[in-house]
Order: C-alpha cells, then structure tokens, then sequence
C-alpha cells in the first residue's frame, strides 16, 4: 500500500466506455456498436468494423467517483476528472477533461479522441480525478484501480494480450527467411507487433485440421496442437522479453512499457509465486545474468507458459473424447 | 572499419527481426566484415512504392556528412543527426513505432554509420571492440537511429528543434530519461531541457537522481492539470509529411524547421522548471554530498 502524505480517496473511481466511433478519411462518422467494447474485459477493439482507413476515434467515457468524493468537508477542492490515454509504444499521451454530470453527482463523463497516427497497438486508459489539497494544486486523490486497454487493430475487445496466427507456405512465401524454417509445422516469430505464429501450409492437411469447426475428435485434436503452439509462443515471448529488460543504473530492470510488460505481469506470478510483480521480475533478472539459477527456473517459465495455454484442459478434453471414440468402436 | 555495404537498397523498407537475425554476424558485430547487401534485400517486406519519403539517398548523405563532420568526436554527431535525421525521415509515431524500419536502415542503409557511432572503445576489461547488437535492432531508446528520431521527436518544442540539441547533447539525459514515460508529457521534457541548458543538472546521477524523484512525485500530482498541455492537431503533422515529397535536403549549417505544431505553454514549461527545481534540491542523488 502506497503512503500518501495528504488526505484521499480510500476507494478506486470506476468508469465504462458507453460509445465508440470512429472518422473515416472521407470525412464520415462511423458509430460502433457494442461489440466494440466489452465492460467485463476492460477493452475497447477499434478494428471490429474492419475501416483501415479511420482517421481517429472517439471514445465516450462515464466515471463514478468513490462515495466521499463530493463531501461538505472534504479536504479537496477544484476536483477535477481526467481520462488520460497511454501508449508506451509511441509515448503518446491524450489526456481530456470530463465534466460532471449534474450539480451533487459523482458522475463524471467525456469523450476522449485519440489519432490513428499515433498508435500502434495497444494504449491504456486511467481515470483520475484530482483537485487541490492543502493549498497545492493537483494532487492525484483517487485513480481507478485497473486501467482499460484500447487496441487499435484488433477486432476483440480483449484484455489479455492476443496471439497473430497467419498462415503461409514456408517454401514459397515472399517472406524468404521462413524457407529456412520448411521442415516445422509451425514456428514462433516473438519480434513482430505482436507475438505471431507462422503455420506451414506445406505440412499437408494442417490448414483443414485447424480450421475445422465440429465437435469430433478432429476438433479436439485441433485445439490440443493450439495449446502446444500456445505453449511455444508464451515460452518464446518470456525469453524475448526478459532478454531485451532495460536496466537502471543501479542494476534493477525497468518493466518493459509494451506488450512485453504485459506478458510478464501475467506470467510472473507463475514463475516466482508469492511477491510482488516488481520483485519477481529483479530475481528473474538476478538469475539470468548472474551465475547460477537459470537453468532451475526454466521449470517454472514452462510451468508458467502451459498454464497460461490451458493446455490441461485441451489435453483433459482430447483423451475424452478418444476414450469415447474407443468405447463407440468397441461396441 | 567497415565501409557500406556493396549493395544499398534505393528504397528503405522493413526488416523483421526474425529476418535479421542471420546478416548480424561476429564479423559485423567486431566491425571488421559487412554482408554485401544482396541476400538481404530478397529478405525485406517492401514499404509503398508511391512514397517520396523512403528514398534512401538523402538519409545516406546525412549520415556520411556526420561521419567526416564529426571524425574527431563521434558523441557528437547525435546532437547535429537527432533534428536533421527527423526532418528528414518525416513519420508519424505510428510508423516510428514499427522497430522493422529502424532495423533495415541501420542494417542494410548504413550499417558503417553504425559501427562508426558504436564501436566501443578497448578497455581493460574489453579489450575487444564490439558494437552492441542493439544498436542496429534493439529497444527504440537504445538502436542506433530510432533513438535520435525519437529523441528529436519528444524533445522538439513545435517546430523548433533546438532544444533537441541540448538535450543530445548530454548522452546521460538521453540515455536515461527516453525510456521513462515521464517524458511523454511534453512540458515535462522542455522543462528538463532548459534545467540541463541552465546548467542545474548535469551529470547521470543528477538526471537519474531527479527522474526518479519526478516519478515518484507524479504518484501524488497529476502533471496533466498542474502543468497543462495543449491538444495534439494532427493537421500540421500531416502537411509536413506531405511536403517531404517536396522538401530540398535539409540544411547542414542551421537547424531545420519540424512541423508547425504549437509549441509547449510557456506556463507550464516555467512552472514545472520551478517544481523540478525544488525537487532537486531535496532529492537523494546518489555521490552527492549532502549539505549540512
């Protein structure tokens, strides 16, 4: 827990996204509908209507400020709510004003636009409200607790990072370094936007097996080998992003600020049970670059990364579903 | 030293790391053999045909003049690069934000301005020099280019790119605060610039020792509100990437002009001067002896 020296909110400001639209280059306005964004993912997905040629977006906000906010005595004064976006990838920051609903609500909303030109990906959008305490002007005096992610490509609003799955012919795509790669089903490509897995169309019947739909064995068989490539990838993205860590004059690693950072937040946990993300992180770091405890932590990294592609439960479904097919052959 | 390499690509393009991984070699890394240019080009996902601004011939003579300008101190040549190298390669931090591009110029366009920059220098230790892989793909506050392009990028005020200079003028600055998210607030970054231009805050430790304590400030105060910004206007931006169709190269003697973004609130730019001056004062800096 964080020590304030001054007098706050002891309860987090939530907030939902109500509206998304977007402007088009031809100067039209497209409204999304709700698919676009999901209350129970915290995630805005701009791509869902499939416009690659928007200029910005326009996301319409409503925040409730924690009971207290709006007390006679309390010990602020000039509150004001802002929703701030940021984006670690292109350090583009959007920050705007929401206005409060009514005269005595704690209701506040806004609309906050952001430009196409200046994402890449993933941003993340906080709330806070903050007003002056003690004769200073701006103190932060209640934040929300989680923030929302607006993806600015996906067509899911998701808040856990997405895996890029794309199909080509490893012997003759135009991407020429696959070819080195002809002999695998698939291969993990951890340097992309993010963490994509190339599947080798020239293994013959993989395209059918993974498209397939039906509730068969085929079916089961199918997200059993997702699972395994799920695995490959979460493996591969920890070593990239524990590999590329800046680190701080004193020595400690600095969270990366991208989808790296988030692929550590959530595997962390797994890998070093029982601390905080920010200590787990300067162990893994220790033991990478120091001289003993890496090859002992590779365990936990797979423990982590099968976890993280439920591969338990592809594995549990499969042998199921074959036990079933015996048992019908049997019969 | 290596030289360029035989073949030079006329267009820049992107270069996945994946791509990459095979053309940096022990020999490149050593700066004693560069690939011929060939093999890499069949590896490359070509950037729009149409596009005036990926010619490579302008941003191959910038970094040849920095070489020669620059041949008795090579620490150097990132101030007189940082804003000629952004008003050159005019992009939107969206395409900035692509690590593909920045690996294909200093891999394939100019991997001698590379190791000519990079080189370390033998020390006891290392008695070998090597040029950190990093510095042609890498982290975009730590490859060779994107690192200036973004150090101009977040340090220009508007149009003027003089306090770009300054602030690549001091490898501990750019060093240590490009990575920090505190820079994203634009008054934040020219407030940092004019404490270094004033001569307040000098060393690493110092610069370190007071991002630090802005951060950990920002905990409690929303910069946002006690030192506002104005909204970004994307129509400058855009009308400058446009005319990079028909740009003359950039001056080698005076700075040339960014885009006509509005510069920073002078306002807030002197408030936060004030604010981070106090921090300072009190802050913890690590070799500094304290005053009693």
């Amino acid at each position: 827990m964080k020590i304030y020296p001054y007098k706050r909110l002891n309860r987090p400001i939530t907030f939902r996204v109500t509206s998304v639209s977007l402007k088009l280059a031809d100067g039209t306005r497209d409204q999304l509908d709700t698919s676009a964004y999901s209350t129970q993912q915290q995630a805005v997905a701009l791509g869902v209507a499939g416009h690659d040629d928007w200029v910005s977006a326009t996301i319409g906000l409503s925040a409730t400020l924690p009971p207290g906010a709006d007390a006679p005595d309390a010990a602020w004064s000039d509150v004001r709510v802002l929703a701030v976006l940021v984006d670690g990838e292109t350090n583009v920051r959007t920050t705007t004003d929401l206005t409060r609903d009514a005269e005595d609500s704690r209701d506040w909303s806004g609309f906050l636009e952001l430009l196409r030109d200046d994402h890449l990906g993933r941003a993340s959008l906080i709330i806070y409200a903050a007003g002056t305490v003690d004769g200073v002007a701006g103190r932060s005096i209640a934040e929300t607790d989680r923030s929302w992610i607006v993806d600015t490509v996906s067509d899911e609003p998701v808040s856990g990072l997405q895996l890029e799955v794309r199909k080509a012919s490893f012997t003759k795509s135009s991407r020429e370094w696959l070819r080195a790669y002809a002999d695998v089903p698939w291969i993990v490509d951890t340097s992309a936007r993010v963490p994509t897995v190339f599947v080798n169309t020239d293994v013959e019947g993989i395209v059918g097996l993974l498209d397939s739909s039906g509730s068969g064995v085929e079916s089961k068989v199918r997200d059993l080998l997702v699972a395994q490539m799920a695995t490959d990838v979460w493996t591969a993205v920890f070593h990239g992003a524990i590999g590329d860590l800046e680190i701080e004059p004193g020595g400690n690693p600095v969270f990366p600020t991208d989808w790296q950072g988030e692929v550590l937040r959530e595997m962390l946990p797994d890998v070093v049970p029982g601390v905080h993300v920010e200590e787990a992180l300067r162990q893994v770091h220790r033991r990478r670059t120091g001289d003993s405890g890496w090859a002992e932590l590779q365990t936990r990294i797979h423990y982590a990364a099968i976890r993280r592609a439920e591969a338990s439960r592809a594995l549990g479904y499969a042998i199921r579903s074959l036990e079933q097919a015996n048992r019908e052959s049997e019969k | 030293m290596i030289t360029q390499p035989d073949h030079v690509p006329e267009r820049l393009a992107l270069l996945p790391a994946s791509a990459a991984d095979r053309f940096l070699t022990e020999q490149l890394l050593k700066a004693e053999q560069v690939h011929g240019g060939i093999d890499l080009a069949k590896v490359v996902e070509p950037l729009p045909e149409d596009d005036a601004r990926w010619a490579v011939e302008p941003i191959r003579s910038l970094v040849e003049d920095a070489i020669f300008e620059f041949r008795d101190d090579r620490t150097r040549a990132d101030a007189w690069l940082a804003p000629r190298l952004h008003a050159t390669l005019r992009l939107t931090r969206r395409e900035a934000a692509d690590k593909r591009l920045w690996t294909h110029l200093a891999l394939a366009v100019a991997p001698d301005y590379v190791a000519w920059r990079h080189l370390s220098e033998p020390t006891a230790a290392r008695p070998e020099r090597r040029i950190p892989a990093e510095r042609f793909q890498g982290p975009a506050d730590r490859q060779c280019f994107s690192r200036l392009w973004w150090a101009a990028e977040l340090f220009r005020n508007g149009p003027d790119y003089e306090p770009v200079e300054v602030a690549c003028g001091n490898q501990d600055l750019i060093h240590t605060v490009l990575r920090r998210d505190l820079i994203d607030h634009r008054p934040t970054a020219q407030a940092l610039v004019r404490l270094v231009k004033s001569g307040k805050i000098a060393t690493g430790r110092e610069i370190n020792g007071l991002s630090v304590a802005i951060t950990a400030a920002g905990a409690t105060l929303v910069y946002d509100v006690l030192a506002p910004d104005e909204p970004r206007d994307p129509g400058p931006l855009r009308n400058w990437i446009a005319e990079a169709e028909t740009a003359p190269p950039v001056s080698r003697h005076v700075l040339p002009d960014g885009p006509d973004e509005d510069p920073v609130p002078e306002d807030s730019v002197a408030l936060l001067v004030d604010h981070f001056t106090e921090l300072f004062e009190t802050a913890p800096i690590r070799g500094r002896k304290s005053e009693i």
